[in-house]
């Protein structure tokens, strides 16, 4: 029926063209689902929940020349300020902004040292009882600061902070599914007792591998270079931002606002990189399977033009139409399968090198599974329009002499 | 077997149309052994098309083995060509890249005939030519009479009534070409009905009937029956002038 054993010899006796085809397909497969793979797992950390409400936040960036305050009181009277500015629901000081990039990370133990114990990276705000509401995060385990636990000191060792509101992911990443609230961990020498845990929150670069692994520690250090976080009502933002700078300047103007900026888009800056070489991969896919499809398409194109006779000669001998269609489709489906194989693991051995190389996750085989199904499914569709042509072929071409 | 009733057919390129066949009518008993004559370019292998069904005609009507051919769909062609006729071109037609018996196979796998059958059928056909021990071959290690044979072998695999032949010999030497037609002969004499386009005047002779087509039509036929060696054929070339 499939005439397979004829058409696998035919194949070997004249394999040149066989050869590049199954060679482009073997590279498609292992590039196209390499890269696949990269891109949905760059794409799952773009769409990863933060934790934030984005989109009723903004934030902004205070430089203080004036040395005629008390940083400390002046950004009480700040935070009140903006907190009583209609619209707004919350503000809170700290020492970085959200998903922007740049901000404090450090080890964190169970032990202080120089005692050997478990550690894990805790990627943490400086912020006090105004921080949950102002980000929008949601407490699942214990309960917020007290105002006397939010501690305002230049000194962290002399007068720092002895409490923390950890992550979930924190939490598990510390003490897998023992319960962590009423644990200290130490920070920097510091005993902070964990007195609350939130559900997600993400640190300011979410790119990175345990980017949710965060904290809250309540202490509060004003310097002359320091960021704000607003929260607004749905909708109040814009208007909130507009008249931000004023309001600040207002309440003392020996200063500059800068960044002022919706969290939303401080994301969208900080994913561009990646967006960019989502795009570009997604780009280098398209092109590959293009080029492969076209090369597909081209091979039994050519070899169509070639076997013109052979084609009536089959046709004179009783073959129908559908019989030189499946033709084609089988003599394909050889090729191809050859070159999905071989592709497959190259895409597998490719994988490897670039997870050690780039240090990226090890490329999943469902991803080459897809692929391949995916490139198989490309060239039946590419050998189909040339393969229909084919079949029309008038028969009386095997009577013609030249 | 085979009977044509004002068959024309018309080829229309661009803005040439050309007359190959026209009104052409031609009664072919079962068991006859044809030879085809007639000036090149005079529409003898057109006629061969229209007998093998291998394109539709203009005009006419024309059944083969009692079916009327005009009103068959494409399938319906395919598999007809598949189950009565066997073909014989000039240029072997043997597909370069199988071998000689995957060649023969090629009309049996068509018809759907199960593997074991297929063997069995094919080794009769590569042993009836001659070729039985060289069935591994590709048609290009073997010369133009023995390609030849190894086409007449495939077109007797699906032991066809009807054997059309378009110059079987014209790309052989004499010799080769006299060992071809002992070949249909000997077929002839089995039971198949056999149409054979041919230039040679000599191998045209050893036909028991000779028809000749000019200008897209039957010039003349004379019918010897009985005994072909014996007799003297004598080809009737008067044309019907009619240009
Ligand atoms: N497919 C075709 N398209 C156009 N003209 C054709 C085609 N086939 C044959 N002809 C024309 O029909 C006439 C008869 O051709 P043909 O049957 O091949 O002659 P013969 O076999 O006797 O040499 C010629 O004039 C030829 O040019
Ligand atoms: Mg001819």
């Amino acid at each position: 029926m499939f005439e397979i054993k004829p058409i696998f010899n035919a194949l070997c006796r004249s394999k040149v063209g066989a050869v590049l085809l199954f060679l482009q397909i073997a590279l498609t497969t292992a590039i196209v689902s390499n890269a696949a793979f990269m891109i949905n797992d760059n794409l799952s950390y773009l769409r990863e929940d933060t934790g934030f409400t984005q989109d009723e936040i903004f934030s902004f960036t205070v430089m203080t020349f004036g040395k005629d305050r008390d940083l400390r009181q002046q950004t009480e009277i700040d935070e009140d300020m903006i907190r009583n500015i209609p619209g707004v629901i919350n503000a809170t000081m700290s020492q970085a902004v959200p998903l922007s990039g740049g901000g404090s990370s450090s080890s964190v133990r169970l032990k202080p040292l120089p005692e050997e114990s478990r550690q894990a990276r805790l990627n943490y705000y400086y912020a006090g009882e105004h921080a949950l509401e102002t980000l929008g995060v949601k407490l699942i385990e214990g309960r917020n600061f007290r105002p006397e636990e939010v501690i305002i000191s230049s000194n962290y060792h002399e007068k720092g902070p002895s409490t923390v509101i950890v992550s979930k992911a924190m939490a598990e990443s510390m003490f897998d599914d023992e319960p962590a609230l009423g644990k200290s961990i130490y920070l920097a020498g510091r005993a902070l007792e964990i007195i609350g845990i939130v559900d997600v929150m993400e640190s300011a670069w979410p790119r990175a591998q345990d980017s949710g692994t965060t904290g809250i520690v309540p202490f509060i250090n004003a310097q002359n270079y320091q960021y704000f976080w607003v929260r607004t009502e749905r909708g109040e933002r814009a208007s909130v931002m507009n008249i931000i700078e004023e309001k600040m300047l207002q309440a003392y103007d020996k200063r500059v606002v800068i960044n002022i900026e919706g969290l939303d888009d401080t994301k969208e800056a900080y994913d561009a990189t990646d967006v960019l070489m989502m795009r570009m991969l997604m780009v280098l896919v398209v092109i590959l399977v293009l080029v492969t499809a076209l090369g597909i398409f081209g091979l039994t194109q050519f070899n169509i033009s070639k076997r013109t006779k052979q084609i009536g000669t089959r046709r004179a001998l009783g073959a129908r139409k559908s019989a030189i269609v499946r033709y084609f489709l089988v003599e394909n489906a050889m090729i191809c399968t050859v070159g999905l194989v071989i592709g497959s693991i190259a895409a597998i051995f490719l994988g490897r090198v670039l997870m050690q190389a780039y240090s990226i996750d090890a490329l999943e085989l469902e991803y080459v599974i897809a692929t391949a199904a995916f490139i198989f499914m490309m060239s039946l569709l590419a050998v189909i329009v040339p393969a229909t042509r084919a079949a029309n072929i008038s028969p009386s071409i095997a009577t013609r002499t030249i | 077997m085979l009977k044509m009733q004002n068959i024309s057919k018309v080829y229309q390129t661009d803005s040439v149309q050309t007359h190959a066949l026209r009104d052409f009518s031609l009664e072919v008993k079962e068991g006859e052994f044809i030879a085809v004559t007639g000036p090149s370019g005079s529409g003898k292998t057109t006629f061969l098309n229209m007998a093998g069904i291998l394109e539709p005609f203009t005009s006419g009507h024309y059944s083969l083995d009692g079916i009327d051919v005009g009103g068959l769909s494409d399938n319906q062609r395919a598999d007809l060509r598949n189950q009565k006729i066997g073909f014989i071109f000039q240029g072997f037609n043997l597909i370069p890249d199988l071998s000689l018996f995957e060649n023969v196979e090629v009309p049996l796998r068509y018809r759907g005939v199960p593997a074991k059958e297929r063997k069995k059928r094919i080794e009769e056909c590569l042993e009836q030519v001659g070729l039985a021990s060289r069935a591994k071959h590709l048609p290009q290690q073997l010369s133009g009479g023995q390609q030849q044979r190894v086409a007449i072998a495939r077109a007797l695999a699906g032991k066809p009534r009807f054997l059309l032949a378009d110059e079987p010999t014209g790309n052989l030497d004499t010799l080769m070409a006299r060992q071809v037609m002992e070949l249909l002969e000997e077929i002839n004499r089995n039971g198949a009905t056999i149409v054979m386009v041919t230039h040679d005047p000599e191998l045209a002779r050893r036909a028991p009937r000779n028809i000749q087509v000019v200008d897209g039509q039957l010039a003349d036929f004379t019918l010897y029956q009985g005994v072909p060696e014996a007799s003297q054929p004598v080809v009737d070339t008067r044309i019907k002038a009619e240009v």
